[in-house]
Formats: structure tokens, sequence, C-alpha cells
């Protein structure tokens, strides 16, 4: 009995902490799933929700901690709720999922699988490929332990280096305020 | 006393240690050999585990004795006795067994789940409700030396926790498939996404100054006194702390009432505002469920007053020289104490906002005011800290406070035409 437990220790498993990625990445995959295939719109929403709750885990996991908390906050605290509200804001929403003219025909279902297969490759690809041609990709990957970038790192890089982008994301951003902000303005007759 | 200041870590000390023998002990005994990281990862996971048990256990002890002095010190205020019955046995003890009874009421209550209500999402928004809340607490620092996690982004994390409630509210007022609940949630999320912005913001204002995220270093950056004086003198003394600051007396008043409204408490308790809407989003809730509920917004609460005691009120330091042979971890329970009272204070003395109002309070007073906090903090860091510095972060924080106070509650907000019919 010892020399089983002593022989089932002694296999190559690696550190625990190499096997601890798969339960959020696991997680992760199955609440994409359910958030493409549920029939629920809410359920479908919450699903995602979990998604984005599994992916800043994995990147708490990587040591990316700032990500990760951000990606909590973010994605977690804001775009979630912003989905939910769009939902229960569409009051079609249920309508057209059982009424739908175009679903009774399957040319244009067909269609709809293609193009969005299409769409789907294309930001894989796309993705991919800036990953693959970045210069950062030929560098020797770092251990888990240095790859930890302190918040300060990220907020000099944020108002230094990248300070164009970023402008460019708030006037975008300010921009959006503004349109949304003019078409819930209720028109007031002359 | 330097015995009590370190108490705490000495026994978890003597836990671990108590551990790593018994465990050595047995591998001598059957003389299996383990790998070599798996004593290391042992004693992680135990000390994970004290810290959970502490947690829960220190924060449950005093979500239920807040419970009941809440219930009695809201008596006292309105003139009235409050729960004194419930004791031990023969022995009273002014009602202070009150939650054990309530505890057993709830536990033993039906658990009814509507015929309409989504069954699955129904179950998880409780768990999804006290999953962050109980999260929250791990990154305080409660004394010298004491924090269950050091994390250098601590306060990113509470927010990033934080988040959770508004998905786990909404969860609760749509599965259960009834107007009061869906309003009750709608107006719960609007309120925080409303008043998370001022909180994240006067928050923010503490970390420009303090220079780190990290809760342990801000109370750090908040020790020493501002007079440099021995002996009698002392007694004069004044704190570093960020709240007797120009700046950081309004962050620490926005993040007050950000914290007021975030935990959903009076005058923030429109989502549940039980005259116009039953219980929001818990009217169809009931017995353990909603017992969790409950906790849940307590614990959130205990831990963003914590927040609110380690950015402003200087943690776990002593407010004077000859106050330090007082244990550092009592300094922070104490004024967590004081904040909690002041809450039950606030909810005893002011009636519920209008919604209209709440929302405009957020958008165009506070949200304002904390970036007024932020340039006047910056001003104070850049101006060397000095008198003059005082001088000219009081100014930018002071006019806009006239200025906004002038252009927001002018009498065409304050509806002082309305009549209250009923009332007069």
């Amino acid at each position: 009995m010892h020399d089983l437990i002593q022989r089932f220790l002694s296999l190559p498993w690696g550190q625990p902490t190499d096997w601890l990625f798969l339960i959020p990445a696991l997680l992760m995959l199955l609440a994409a799933a359910g958030a493409v295939m549920l029939r629920n719109l809410i359920h479908c929403a919450l699903c995602l929700t979990l998604s984005f709750i599994a992916l800043g885990i994995l990147f708490i996991a990587l040591g990316a901690e700032f990500v990760g908390f951000v990606q909590l906050l973010v994605y977690v605290g804001a775009v979630t709720m912003l989905i939910l509200f769009a939902i229960l804001l569409t009051p079609a929403s249920e309508v057209a999922a059982s009424n739908n003219p175009f679903r009774s025909f399957s040319f244009s279902k067909t269609l709809n699988a293609v193009g969005g297969g299409a769409v789907a490759l294309l930001v894989l690809g796309g993705l991919l490929a800036a990953i693959f041609f970045s210069p950062h990709a030929r560098e020797a990957v770092p251990p888990a332990q240095a790859a930890v970038a302190p918040a300060k790192a990220i907020g000099e890089n944020l108002l230094t280096h990248t300070l164009l982008p970023l402008q460019g994301t708030a006037i975008l951003l300010t921009a959006a305020l503004i349109g949304a902000a003019l078409l819930a303005k209720e028109e007031k007759p002359l | 006393m330097n015995f009590l200041e370190n108490l705490p870590l000495a026994a978890k000390k003597l836990i671990l240690d108590a551990v790593e023998w018994v465990c050595n002990w047995l591998c001598a005994k059957t003389g299996i050999k383990l790998p070599d990281w798996a004593m290391p990862a042992l004693l992680t996971l135990v000390s994970i585990l004290i810290v959970i048990v502490t947690i829960i256990a220190v924060f449950m002890v005093m979500f239920a004795l807040m419970s009941v002095f809440e219930r009695k010190i809201l008596a006292r205020m309105q003139n009235r006795y409050g729960p004194n019955r419930v004791g031990f046995f023969r022995w009273r003890l002014c009602g202070l067994f009150q939650p054990v009874a309530d505890g057993i009421k709830m536990l033993t209550k039906e658990d009814i789940v509507p015929r309409g209500a989504d069954k699955i999402v129904h179950f998880l928004a409780p768990i999804a409700m006290v999953a962050p809340a109980l999260v929250l607490p791990v990154i305080l620092p409660y004394g010298r030396g004491m924090v269950p996690i050091e994390l250098s982004t601590g306060i990113l994390f509470f927010f990033a926790m934080g988040a959770g409630t508004e998905l786990a509210v909404f969860m609760a007022g749509w599965s259960s498939n009834n107007k009061y609940s869906v309003i009750g949630a709608m107006r719960a999320v609007a309120q925080m996404i409303s008043y998370e912005l001022p909180l994240v913001m006067s928050a923010v204002v503490v970390a420009l100054v303090a220079g780190t995220l990290s809760p342990n270093g801000i109370v750090e950056a908040q020790s020493g006194y501002v007079f440099d004086v021995h002996g009698i003198g002392s007694l004069l003394n004044v704190p570093k702390w960020f709240v007797l600051t120009p700046w950081g007396f309004v962050a620490c008043l926005l993040f007050y009432i950000g914290a007021l409204a975030e935990s959903n408490r009076s005058p923030f308790d429109l989502p549940e505002g039980e005259s116009e809407l039953v219980a929001g989003h818990l009217t169809e809730y009931s017995g353990f469920k909603y017992a969790i509920f409950f906790m849940a917004e307590y614990v959130g609460m205990f831990a963003i007053n914590g927040l609110l005691v380690t950015l402003f009120l200087g943690g776990y330091q002593s407010p004077l020289p000859f106050l330090e042979w007082i244990p550092s971890w009592c300094w922070f329970f104490g004024k967590l104490a004081c904040v909690a009272f002041s809450m039950v204070w606030v909810r005893a003395t002011l009636p519920r906002f209008r919604i209209d109002q709440m929302m405009q309070f957020a958008w165009k007073f506070m949200l304002p005011m904390s970036f007024a906090a932020l340039i006047a903090a910056a001003t104070w860091y850049y101006a060397g800290r000095g008198p003059a510095a005082w001088g000219i972060s009081l100014l930018i924080v002071g006019v806009p406070y006239l200025v906004l106070g002038r252009l927001c509650f002018t009498r065409r907000h304050t509806a002082d035409n309305r009549r209250y019919l009923y009332s007069e």
C-alpha cells in the first residue's frame, strides 16, 4: 500500500499550480457554450458573465493581477449590466426569437451560419496574426513570477507610451456618451 | 502590552507549527516520504483555511451583534426600548440573544419559491450575493502586519469584487417574476452604478496621494503626527490621517455617502422601500435565502466601512502617541464600530430619498465634488503638504462646493409647492 502511494506520488505530475488553470479554463469554455446555446436571452447573458469571471480568474492565475481585477470590474460590473439592460429594454426580443420569418427559410439559415462562421474566423485570424506578428512574441517567455506587472508600471506606460490611443479611446467614448444622451433626450413638441 | 498586540499572529503561527509537527510525526511513523512541494502546499492551505475561518467567524459575530444593537440603538433614538426579552434561560442579558432567536426562526421557516420564478437563477442569486461579500474583507489590514491577503492592488480587488453585488441583485429581482422585485432590482442597480463612480473616485484620491493601491501601504502613509512634540505637548498632537486634510475630508464624506448607497441603507433604501415596493428584490425570498441576503448586506457594509477606516481614518493607527499601548487591531475595530454606529444614527435621522433626488445628488453633486477633491489632492501633493498647500486645496474644494450647492439645490428641485394632503 505504501509502495503504491509512493509510486503514485512520484509520477511526473509537476507542480499542483500547473493544473489549477484547468478549473477556470473549463468553466469559461462551458459558460461560453451556454451563452451561445441557451434559449433564454437572460440566461445567455448570465452565462456570458460567468465566462467573463472565469477569464478574470485565468488572468489572475497567470500573474496579471491588475488586468484580472480590471476585467472583473469592467466586464462583470459594467458591460454585463449594459447587456442585461439592453435585453430588458428591447421589447421584441422574445417575439423575434419565435416569430422570426427568416427562421423558416433554410437558405437564409445556412447563409447566417456561413456568415457568422466567416466573421468568427476573421476575428480569430486577426487576433492570431496580431499575436504572431507582434515583436513580443519572439521574446523568451518570462517565468510566471516575473510576469507580474505592478499597477504602477501599467499606469506609467498608459500615460507615456500609449497616451495617444488612450486619448483616442476617451474621445470615442465621450462621443458615444453624447450620442446616447441625444438619443435618449425627449423631443419637446414645439 | 506587546503580548496583546501580537496575540492573533502568534495564535496563527502556533496552529501552523502544530500542523507541521503532526504531519512530520505521521510521515515518520508510517514511513511515507512526501514530495518536497507537499509540505509548503499543505501549510499554505492551512493558513488560507485559518484566514477563511477567522474572517467568517469574526464577521458573523459582528453581524449578529450589529443586528441586535442596531435595533436597540434605533429604538432608543425613537424613544422605545427595542428588543430586550430574549436571553439565556432565566437571564435576559438586555436581549443580547435576539440574533440566536432570529437565526433559528430564519432557519426553520419554509423556503418558498414562486411557481413562475426562474428556479435556477432564483436559487443562485443569494449565492452570487454572499460570495463577493465574504471575499471583500480579506484585503483589509486589521492590525500591524495583520493583512489576511497582502495584495499590491487591494483597493482595485475590493471594487472588482463589489461589482458582483449588482449582478446578484439583478438576478434576484428578475428571477422572482414579480414586478415589485424587478422595479426594486432596477432601482438598486441604477443606484449602485451611479454611486460607484464617486465611491471609486474618492478612493482614487487617496491612492494618488499615498502612491499605492495596497491598503497596508495607504495605512502606513498615514502614520506619524503633524507636530513632532513630546511630553505633555503630545496631548495636542494631530495624527496624519487623510480625513484631517481638506481634500481628505471631502473625499471621506463622499466615500461615506457612497458606502451608504452601495449597502442600500437609509436614506438610500429606495430599492427596498417597504412602503412602495414591499421589499424590492427581496420580496419573493423567505427563510434562509432571505437571511443570506441580509447577511451579505451587513458583511458588505462592514467591509466597506473597514475600507473607509483604512483609506481615511488611519486604519489601525492610534490617534495620539500616548494611546499607542492599545493593540492596533483594537483601534481598527473600534473605528469600525464608530462608523457603523454613525450609519445607524443616519438611518434613525434621515428620511428616504426620492428617486430623482437620489440620481441628481449622485451625478450633479457627488461626481463633480469627487473631481474637485482629486484636483485638490494633486495640488496638495505638489504644493508641499504645508499650510499653503492646505489653504489652496481648501479653496479648490470649497468653491465647487458652494457653486454646486447653489446650482443643484434650488427651489425648483425641492418642489416646495407640493402639498402633502394627509400629513397636514
